[in-house]
C-alpha cells in the first residue's frame, strides 16, 4: 500500500522536483515551530512560568488558532514528504515511533484544551492540570526530537 | 578576507565542542533538537505578537501587553536557539560558510530578521496599546512576519540541497 502511494504521479513529482520538496519542506519546518511552541507556552503558562499576568483563558484563546492551523499544515505537509518515500518510512521503527509520540502528543494537548475553562475558573490550577501540562511538553518536546532522529538514522528525508 | 574567515572556521571546528558535536552519533541530533526547540519558543512568542499587530488574532490583550508578557521567553528562545546554532555551526563551520543558502541564512537574512524584530518589540509598547493597530504596526508585524520565513526557507534549502554527514 505505502509503496503504491509512493508511485502515484503526485508523490513522484513532489519527490523529484527539487523547489516544490523544498516549499513543503519549509511548510512542515515552519509551521512546526510556530504550533509546537504555541502548545509550549500555553502548558508554561499552566506551569506558571509564563505570561503569569494573563488570564489563562484568553491567553489560550488567543494562541489556539494558530496552534489549530499549523497543527493542520504540519500534518498534511508531513503527509506529502512521507508520501515520497512512503514505503522506507512506514517500515523504519524510528518513523513509526514518531507516529506514536505525536499521536500522544496531541491526546494530551486536547486533554488540557478541554479543561483549560475550568481551570481558568478555579481560585488557583490544580496539580493535574500542571501534570497534564509538563507531560505535554515533554511529548512535544520528544516530537521534535524523534523527528531529527529519523534523519539521522534512516538517511531518508 | 574570505580566507581570514575560513581559518576562523576551522578554528572553530578544531574546538572542543566542534570536536565533540561533530564526532558524536547522538549529540548532532541532541543539538539540532535543542536549535529547534529554542527556535519553536523564540517563533511562537515573536510571531504571536505579529499575528496580534496584524489583526488577525482574537483581540483579548493588547498587542502591547501581549508583547510584555511573552517577552522573557521570547529571549530564553533565541538564547536557547542561539546556543544550539552556535554548536551546529561550530561542528561543520567550513561547511556553512561555503554554502549559499547557508551564508545567506546566517550573513543577511538572520541579522536582519533579529534587527526588525527588536524594531517591532520595542515599537509594540506605542503601537501596540490601542485595540486596533495602526496601519504601520500591521505593516511592521506582516514584514516580521516574512523575515523569518526568509530565514526558515534559506535553511532548509542548505538542508535540502547539503545534507552534513555524521557518524
Amino acid at each position: 500500500m505505502w509503496e503504491a502511494l509512493q508511485h502515484t504521479g503526485w508523490a513522484t513529482t513532489l519527490a523529484t522536483t527539487r523547489w516544490l520538496y523544498a516549499l513543503v519542506s519549509v511548510a512542515h519546518y515552519f509551521t512546526i515551530f510556530l504550533f509546537v511552541g504555541t502548545i509550549l507556552l500555553v502548558n508554561l503558562r499552566i506551569l506558571g512560568l509564563a505570561a503569569r499576568n494573563q488570564p489563562l483563558l484568553s491567553f489560550v484563546e488567543q494562541l489556539q488558532p494558530w496552534t489549530l492551523i499549523g497543527l493542520g499544515i504540519a500534518l498534511v505537509s508531513g503527509f506529502l514528504l512521507f508520501a515520497t518515500e512512503a514505503g522506507d518510512f512506514a517500515a523504519a521503527t524510528p518513523f513509526r515511533f514518531k507516529i506514536l509520540i505525536i499521536s500522544l502528543a496531541i491526546i494530551f494537548s486536547v486533554a488540557v484544551q478541554r479543561n483549560v475553562s475550568n481551570w481558568d475558573r478555579a481560585p488557583a490550577i490544580p496539580v493535574k492540570a500542571k501534570l497534564l501540562a509538563l507531560i505535554s511538553m515533554v511529548l512535544w518536546l520528544g516530537a521534535i526530537l524523534v523527528g531529527i532522529e529519523i534523519a539521522a538514522l534512516t538517511g531518508f528525508g | 578576507m574570505y580566507d581570514a574567515l575560513l581559518a576562523c572556521c576551522r578554528w572553530l571546528e578544531n574546538t572542543t565542542w566542534g570536536v565533540t558535536v561533530r564526532g558524536s552519533a547522538w549529540m548532532y541530533p541532541f543539538v539540532e533538537w535543542i536549535h529547534f526547540s529554542g527556535l519553536s519558543v523564540w517563533l511562537a512568542t515573536s510571531l504571536s505578537v505579529d499575528l496580534r499587530l496584524m489583526g488577525l488574532s482574537k483581540q483579548r490583550q493588547t498587542a502591547a501587553e501581549i508583547s510584555q508578557s511573552l517577552f522573557a521567553w521570547n529571549w530564553i528562545g533565541f538564547c536557547v536557539a542561539f546556543l544550539g546554532g552556535f554548536l551546529l555551526f561550530s561542528a561543520d563551520a567550513t561547511t556553512y560558510v561555503s554554502n549559499t543558502a547557508f551564508r545567506l541564512k546566517l550573513g543577511l537574512l538572520t541579522p536582519l530578521a533579529l534587527f526588525w524584530h527588536v524594531v517591532v518589540q520595542q515599537k509594540t509598547a506605542s503601537w501596540g496599546k490601542i485595540e486596533n493597530t495602526p496601519a504601520i504596526g500591521k505593516w511592521a508585524g506582516l514584514i516580521e512576519f516574512l523575515l523569518w520565513i526568509s530565514v526558515v526557507s534559506a535553511a532548509v534549502e542548505f538542508l535540502v540541497t547539503n545534507a552534513v554527514a555524521h557518524p
